[in-house]
């Protein structure tokens, strides 16, 4: 319960910061709509030449579009700014002062930074997604709806567990900007239905890097293509990661303290 | 001529050191980035399987080719970005480097010159791998890869160009992200980086001629991987060259205000 | 001799947007910003002969960074004209570059991930220095300064004060005329300020260079700088040595001496800031110096009386609390 005290604090905290630079939101709103463009017209070349991509139509692909905007603004909002933010302090060994703190460790580092502006991409993935749920004439269905909404937090929580296994393991071989390059290239790859890749990338993109559980299966709950199969499989492998990535992290963090000291 | 023989020489010696000791760090960057490519690939070859073995003339193997050397060209197109610039004004690098009895930009050209030798030594098996998994349908004539390699150079030039004067503009103004990113989006789509440009609309394809982009990404992966006739070849370098003497030419312009600028508003 | 520096009425002038508190301030700044002029450098004009060391002094902001700025070819003057070598700076001729230097404390030029032996000779290849002509001035600076095991670490591996003695040494490879040198020793311990000080002695008389100096530490400027030009509020204050800085500035002077009886109130003499023993040592008023002095010998058995000026902290922080008011 602190804790979910402590994490409406911070997020009060970053969103008045947040008003303080309304620069930032004309920009944001200018990059996602950049953005938007080109992810629109990379599906305009491919249907100009196909009327379907390994069993996927236009419609469905923009719903894949608008997904993979939505979780692109979840990922830019909440989870990497904090992940950045963390490998900065341990660089920089001051990460004693949220160390200090009475808390749990791992709760903290993980909601002390918000950006809000961030969230035009969530609004604008939401709208996209409705447009395309329109044109495929979507019809309201329950399991459809429940699928999706527990696929998308299970999908952001897997991303969440794998930067924080990243961070907690790599911030002494590589820097910063070099994970956050590597996992956009990656993310990349969610703008397509997973089952196009050949396997061994397929493999990769759902054990490696959680892209396919966190954009493919809530689309694939919408375009009525989800198995409880592959729901209990991300429930199981959510389960796991968070698992792997507390065990992890704790195990980091008495190699920090040992260090610094 | 023998003086900037010697500072490139030197400058490049520099910064091949300087990257050595981050293959690491250099490797980590390259992977990423060669997601993207990957990604069109697929979808490219996945397109082009549906259709019966080719669209826009490309065959699965010939878009293996295509991406995989864009690779190659993606990096010879990194170059200091317009986000660098305001942070070089900003720490006092740049009033360092307006003391060397040297115009500042011998220094980038030299420096990512010698970075690119690094990256090119890394990439070898890079690409070494991704051919062995997506066997692209590669058969480069001679003549085709000696164009290749001014190509590619010619290619890091004109970026050279392009990025220094959408960067000077941060002398103006530091609020310049938004036209930054718009730069980038139009490169993007104009240069032959999302798909070859034989795949986009006509008129896309017209419109592109205006601009240097695909001088610096879509020719030089064509000329290794397309069936361009000598002829072709010769007037693509020819291009290559325009541009960047044209580009060379406006930054030194735009070079001269932008000091003025900056000696009036101190740094 | 001719003047190797010379500045006549150069003056640097701003244009600092004017902000307002408040709401409907804030919201009319939006359409129409108020600018107010900051004259950083307020026509000041001195002249440095070769060979000299000159210290360059005023308080955060009085400046003096402007004007080694202006000197060296970075900022363009308002007004007024500066002359270096018979160059003028702004236009940063390659041939003006090459004969000088500039060393900020701050900043550096060196490759942060390599030995400073390969930065090194990139300043041999941009400066054209003939090669043995290099070798042999790197070597006898390595010497100097003794840094031989050092010159082979990466820069990142080295101390503050190391690293400042290398972004000299590769300030000076190309044998500068004129040396800017904006507080070449911030930052640095006490033994590591000495050997950087006793570097650029040794540099001025070997090759007979003409120094400008800044630095926020008396003990630079007093080892280094015959002659001291203070700068404040843009304006110049004075230019002449230490000792007639301290008796044009300084309200005080300093009486030591030694006393048998320790049972003597000295407050009706003046301030006491000192005793040792027996020795006291005293600030009194400069003007009535001379009386005192007289009283003390007359009314106390007091020996070995000396008379100093004021220490040159003291010095420099009377002068820096002079008004803006004053100045102008």
């Amino acid at each position: 319960m602190k804790g979910i005290k402590l994490a409406y604090n911070f997020l009060r905290i970053g969103i008045l910061n947040e008003f303080q630079y309304r620069a930032n939101l004309y920009i944001q709103i200018l990059q996602t709509f950049i953005a938007l463009a080109t992810g629109l017209i990379g599906l305009q070349l491919v249907f100009s030449q196909t009327t379907d991509l390994a069993g996927w139509s236009q419609p469905e692909l923009l719903a894949v579009l608008g997904v993979f905007t939505i979780m692109g603004g979840i990922i830019g909002a909440a989870i990497q700014p904090n992940m950045e933010r963390l490998m900065g302090e341990i660089r920089e060994g001051t990460l004693d002062y949220a160390l200090t703190k009475p808390a749990d460790a791992q709760l903290l580092i993980s909601v002390r930074e918000f950006r809000l502006w961030q969230t035009v991409d969530v609004l604008t993935g939401f709208i996209i997604l409705i447009i395309a749920l329109n044109q495929m004439q979507w019809a309201v269905n329950l399991w459809a709806v429940f699928g999706f909404f527990s696929a998308l937090l299970m999908g952001a929580m897997m991303i969440y567990c794998f930067w924080l296994i990243i961070t907690s393991i790599a911030f002494w071989v590589i820097r910063v900007e070099e994970i956050a390059n590597l996992f956009e290239g990656l993310y990349a790859a969610g703008r397509w239905p997973i089952g196009i890749y050949p396997n061994w990338l397929r493999y990769s993109l759902t054990f490696l890097v959680p892209v396919a559980f966190a954009i493919s299966v809530p689309s694939e709950a919408l375009t009525g293509r989800l198995t409880l199969e592959t729901w209990l499989g991300a429930l199981a492998l959510t389960v796991f990661l968070f698992t792997v990535a507390r065990i992890i992290w704790s195990f980091g963090l008495k190699n920090y303290s040992g260090a610094s000291a | 001529m023998k003086r900037y023989f010697d500072i490139y020489r030197s400058m490049m010696k520099l910064s091949i050191l300087e990257q050595w000791q981050y293959p690491v760090a250099n490797y980590f960057y390259m992977i990423g980035m060669i997601a993207e490519p990957v990604i069109y690939m697929v979808v490219w070859s996945t397109v082009a399987n549906q259709q019966g073995g080719v669209v826009g003339g490309y065959t699965p193997g010939q878009f293996a080719a295509y991406y995989i050397v864009w690779t190659l060209v993606r990096s010879m197109n990194v170059v200091f970005t317009p986000y660098g610039w305001e942070w070089r004004i900003r720490q006092g690098q740049l009033s360092m480097s307006l003391m060397r009895p040297l115009h500042p930009l011998h220094s980038d050209v030299a420096y990512f010159a010698g970075w690119k030798v690094v990256v090119i030594l890394l990439w070898l098996p890079l690409a070494f791998a991704l051919t062995l998994i997506f066997k692209p349908d590669l058969n480069p004539t001679w003549i085709e890869i000696v164009v290749f390699f001014f190509a590619i150079w010619f290619a890091y030039l004109i970026r050279t160009m392009t990025l220094t004067l959408i960067g000077l503009v941060t002398f103006w103004t530091t609020r310049v992200s938004a036209l930054f990113e718009l730069y980038f989006a139009a490169e993007l789509i104009l240069s032959g980086r999302l798909v070859p440009l034989s795949l986009m609309p006509a008129w896309i394809q017209d419109f592109a001629w205006f601009f240097p982009f695909q001088w610096a990404f879509g020719f030089p992966i064509e000329s290794l991987v397309g069936n361009m006739t000598p002829n072709e070849l010769l007037r693509g370098l020819g291009m290559q060259l325009a541009w960047i003497i044209f580009g060379v030419i406006l930054v030194n312009i735009i070079w001269k205000f932008a000091i003025r600028k900056f000696s009036a508003v101190g740094g | 001799m001719t003047s190797v520096i010379s500045l006549q009425k150069l003056a640097k002038h701003y244009q600092v947007p004017e902000r307002e508190a408040g709401l409907k301030a804030a919201a009319k700044g939006l359409f129409k910003r108020q600018y107010k002029n900051v004259k950083a450098v307020d026509e000041i004009s001195f002249e440095i002969q070769p060979g000299e060391v000159v210290g360059f002094l005023g308080p955060n902001g009085a400046g003096k960074t402007t004007t080694l700025k202006m000197l060296s070819g970075l900022l363009h003057p308002t007004s007024g004209t500066a002359s270096v070598l018979g160059f003028e700076p702004a236009r940063r001729s390659h041939d003006f570059l090459r004969q000088i230097t500039l060393v900020m404390g701050n900043r550096n030029q060196l490759s942060w991930d390599l030995p400073a032996l390969d930065s090194f000779d990139l300043q041999r290849a941009i400066y054209s220095i003939p090669a043995n002509e290099f070798k042999s001035r790197r070597d006898e600076f390595i010497e100097i300064l003794e840094v031989g095991d050092l010159v082979q670490k990466p820069v990142r591996n080295l101390s503050l004060g190391e690293r400042m003695k290398m972004e000299i040494v590769g300030a000076l490879l190309h044998k500068p005329k004129i040396l800017f040198l904006d507080e070449p020793t911030l930052g640095l311990d006490v033994t590591m300020q000495k050997r950087i000080r006793t570097f650029i002695a040794e540099y001025n008389k070997r090759y007979g260079a003409t120094v400008l100096l800044t630095s926020h530490y008396m003990a630079d400027v007093e080892a280094l700088c015959k002659r001291i030009i203070v700068i404040h509020h843009g304006k110049l204050l004075f230019d002449g040595n230490l000792s007639q800085l301290a008796e044009k500035f300084s309200a005080f002077k300093t009486i030591g001496f030694t006393l048998d009886n320790s049972n003597v109130d000295l407050s009706q003499f003046g301030e006491v800031v000192s005793t040792d023993g027996a020795r006291v040592v005293m600030r009194v008023p400069k003007e009535k110096t001379s009386a005192i002095t007289s009283r003390l010998l007359n009314d106390l058995a007091v020996e070995d009386l000396t008379v100093e000026a004021a220490p040159i902290e003291d010095v420099i922080e009377s002068v820096f609390a002079v008004k803006k008011e004053a100045v102008e």
